[in-house]
């Protein structure tokens, strides 16, 4: 496509369009399709919840967004649009190396871990990275990028700013850390911020914290957000819309709403069954039956398949369900809902 | 009475009695390795797990969950109290008096399931070792064909297929490893299990389905359950019983039912509310953060362990340690809080969270 294109035309007003992607990681054993065929688009200042189960593709969708796969990982299709004021470039054939990339990562697009110990460098001080990654984007004095520092741990709610920017993370809390974190992602203000399981490896009441900080610093300044989680509870208290996935292929599509609501993919109407609920009363779980499947002998047809209590033989295990449209913006591939006109 | 015949008496439902149970360890500094203070990540815990029933043991990281779970099966000994612990109607034995070979019935009948099947499970061992292993150390098989009769019996057990006795667990999944880790732990036919997170590793999917064999298990084998459990969701699904811990002391006990619905602490309260619920539509609710992180066990504020993040604490609080006290549960049911405004407080609980919403779209 054409990259100079004018904004809007092929992005339809979408910061990011994703599109068709696949990547798969490449082993002695075999080729592993972790993400195959994602397409999904994200518009400036929207939180889009992406959701499953380990093994799902989530977070490779999120590492190919950034181009920092691992070696043995590779792109093998699809494309990333990323509108970068009035460019659109596509993520997916630029060099990850590059400095196309590099100006974007960090700056137009920043990500937050799971474990905020591995985002830092334990022998320098938070500030010093902070300020480094300001002045790596941003023509700014030292001081100018040290005041944007602070500015920045007091907009996180870190309890003395011009105190903890001299600090090293070993001397912070875990919830300190989380903060500090999310202070460096956004200390350049970036158009997209990437959350991959946030708030996995922290207790609940950080949890709530932590999530109540990501709601305002997004009304705050408004970037938009991808949130990546396997706990459901927190797509429905953050996010606007959700993809659910499972084993690198999209189910089903929506707004929170619709998809906690009226589910209507099976795999997840089990996903909700099978979560306990914070409600009054005895409401009783059940599970998905079965295993998810060997990532190298990936079903055939929909992968969901083995597991499916509403499987239709002869139909699901040959073909791979299309994205029906059940509700305006809500999206399912289950052949429950079409697709199978193909198969007689 | 004497301090040994009063901590003797166990409630006559109870299997386990744990008395005025703490657990200290010492903070070391320097060439010489000084004490200079102490963690106190066990103080002054009292609770009774009844027979047939699911305890559970739920606070954030640092609140002594894990440790009690050690210090009950004298995995770690305990700095004082007593752990009573009785099979049928036999006397009650004190656990931490007993040595190291005194212990081995009670080992036998106390088994634990840890939270990582991965980490849990030898990667060296077949199914078979791994399962069989306990038998064999408490001499309870005869014979190599008896052992691989009763390893397929557990295997069935926890509905995995028995021919698989001689594959590694590097062939399972999480959840296959997880019912690995029970079958093992229910090789010897225990009385109780101790569950330490046993389910937090695993998928939702998966998850529920440990969940709910566990329960069948229960159920079948006549088991008692110690959950110890970080996810209130989760907990509320398994446990008929609650101790809320925080910082090495439990601040609530009581009914499942009752203490979900009608929290007497307000560190419950605050639990209850942060936890995440997969429905947006208590996506607007109030909810209470609660500011500031757990308190370190190092070094613990004065008073009341939980005042500098609770909205109600009064001076009070600030100088008095509030005692664990009955506040009256529904029909006569045992209901304990350590608070001091316990009785005047009005907290929110789940019902109560959902019904003010309603009352706000209203």
């Amino acid at each position: 496509m054409d990259e100079l294109a004018p904004p809007d035309s092929a992005m339809n007003g979408s910061l990011l369009s994703v599109r068709n992607l696949q990547t798969h990681f490449f082993s002695r054993e075999g080729v592993v399709k972790a993400v195959d065929g994602v397409s999904f688009d994200i518009r400036p200042g929207e939180i889009l919840g992406i959701a499953g189960e380990s093994g799902c593709g989530k977070s490779v969708t999120s590492q190919s967004i950034l181009r920092i796969l691992p070696r043995n990982g590779k792109i093998v299709g699809g494309e990333i649009l990323f509108q970068n004021d009035d460019r659109t470039i596509d993520l997916a054939t630029e060099d990850a190396d590059g400095r196309v990339l590099r100006d974007i990562r960090g700056k137009e697009i920043a990500m937050i871990f799971q474990e905020p110990m591995t985002a830092f460098s334990p022998v320098h001080t938070i500030g010093d990275q902070i300020i480094e990654t300001i002045r790596i984007h941003q023509e700014v004095s030292k001081e100018e990028a040290h005041d944007q520092a602070v500015e920045m741990l007091r907009r996180v709610g870190m309890p003395n700013p011009a105190r903890n920017i001299d600090e090293y993370t070993f001397n912070l809390s875990g919830g300190m850390r989380q903060r500090a974190m999310v202070a460096l992602s956004l200390s350049c203000r970036p158009k997209l911020l990437i959350a991959d399981e946030p708030t996995t490896a922290v207790d609940v009441t950080i949890q709530a914290q932590m999530l109540e900080l990501l709601r305002d610093i997004q009304a705050d300044l408004g970037m938009a957000i991808i949130m990546i989680t396997h706990d459901l509870g927190v797509i429905a208290e953050l996010t606007d819309r959700v993809m659910i996935m499972y084993l690198g292929k999209e189910v089903e599509h929506g707004t929170v709403e619709d998809v906690f609501h009226r589910p209507q993919h099976p795999y997840t109407r089990g996903l909700l069954a099978s979560i306990p609920k914070m409600e009054p009363g005895r409401v009783e779980i059940e599970p998905i039956e079965g295993v998810v499947p060997n990532p190298y002998a990936m079903p055939s047809g929909c992968k969901f398949h083995t597991r499916c209590p509403d499987f239709i033989a002869g139909v699901c295990e040959k073909l791979d369900p299309p994205l029906t449209e059940v509700a305006k913006g809500h999206e399912v591939s289950c052949f429950l809902y079409g697709g199978k006109e193909g198969l007689e | 009475m004497t301090a040994t015949t009063r901590a003797m008496n166990m409630n006559e439902r109870a299997i386990i009695s744990v008395r005025n149970l703490v657990k200290h360890f010492p903070i070391e500094a320097g060439f010489l390795r000084r004490q200079v203070g102490v963690v106190k990540a066990v103080d002054d815990l009292n609770f009774d797990l009844n027979e047939g029933e699911t305890l559970a043991l739920v606070g954030e990281s640092g609140c002594g969950k894990t440790t009690t779970s050690h210090c009950i099966i004298q995995a770690q000994r305990p700095t004082a109290g007593r752990v009573l612990f009785r099979i049928g109607d036999a006397e009650p034995m004190d656990l931490t008096q007993m040595e190291k070979g005194e212990l081995k019935e009670a080992r036998r009948n106390i088994r634990m399931i840890y939270q990582d099947p991965y980490s849990s499970l030898n990667p060296r061992m077949t199914l078979l070792q791994i399962i069989g292993e306990p038998l064999v150390i408490h001499r309870m098989v005869k014979s190599q064909d008896d052992l691989q009769e009763r390893v397929a019996e557990l295997l069935r057990l926890v509905r995995l297929d028995p021919s698989t006795m001689n594959r590694y667990p590097h062939a399972f999944s999480g959840g296959q490893r997880q019912r690995i880790a029970i079958a093992r732990a229910l090789s010897l036919s225990p009385k109780v299990v101790i569950a330490d997170e046993a389910v937090s590793a695993l998928d939702v999917s998966v998850q529920a389905q440990i969940l709910n064999l566990l329960k069948e298990l229960q159920n079948q084998l006549g088991l008692t359950y110690l959950f110890v459990a970080h996810n209130l969701a989760v907990v509320k699904y398994e446990a008929d019983r609650v101790a809320v811990m925080y910082a090495g002391k439990i601040v609530e006990i009581g009914e499942t039912e009752a203490l979900y619905t009608n929290p007497r602490h307000p560190y419950t309260e605050a639990l209850i509310s942060a936890a995440p619920n997969p429905d947006p539509d208590t996506k607007h609710r109030e909810r209470i953060v609660l500011s500031g992180e757990v308190a370190d066990p190092g070094n613990l504020p004065g008073g009341c362990a939980f005042h500098p993040r609770c909205r109600y604490a009064e001076d009070r609080c600030r100088q008095e340690i509030p005692e664990l006290i009955e506040v009256g549960g529904n029909e006569g049911q045992a209901h304990q809080a350590a608070c001091h405004f316990a009785d005047s407080l009005d907290l929110t609980g789940i019902a109560g969270a959902i019904l003010r919403e309603e009352g706000e779209s209203a």
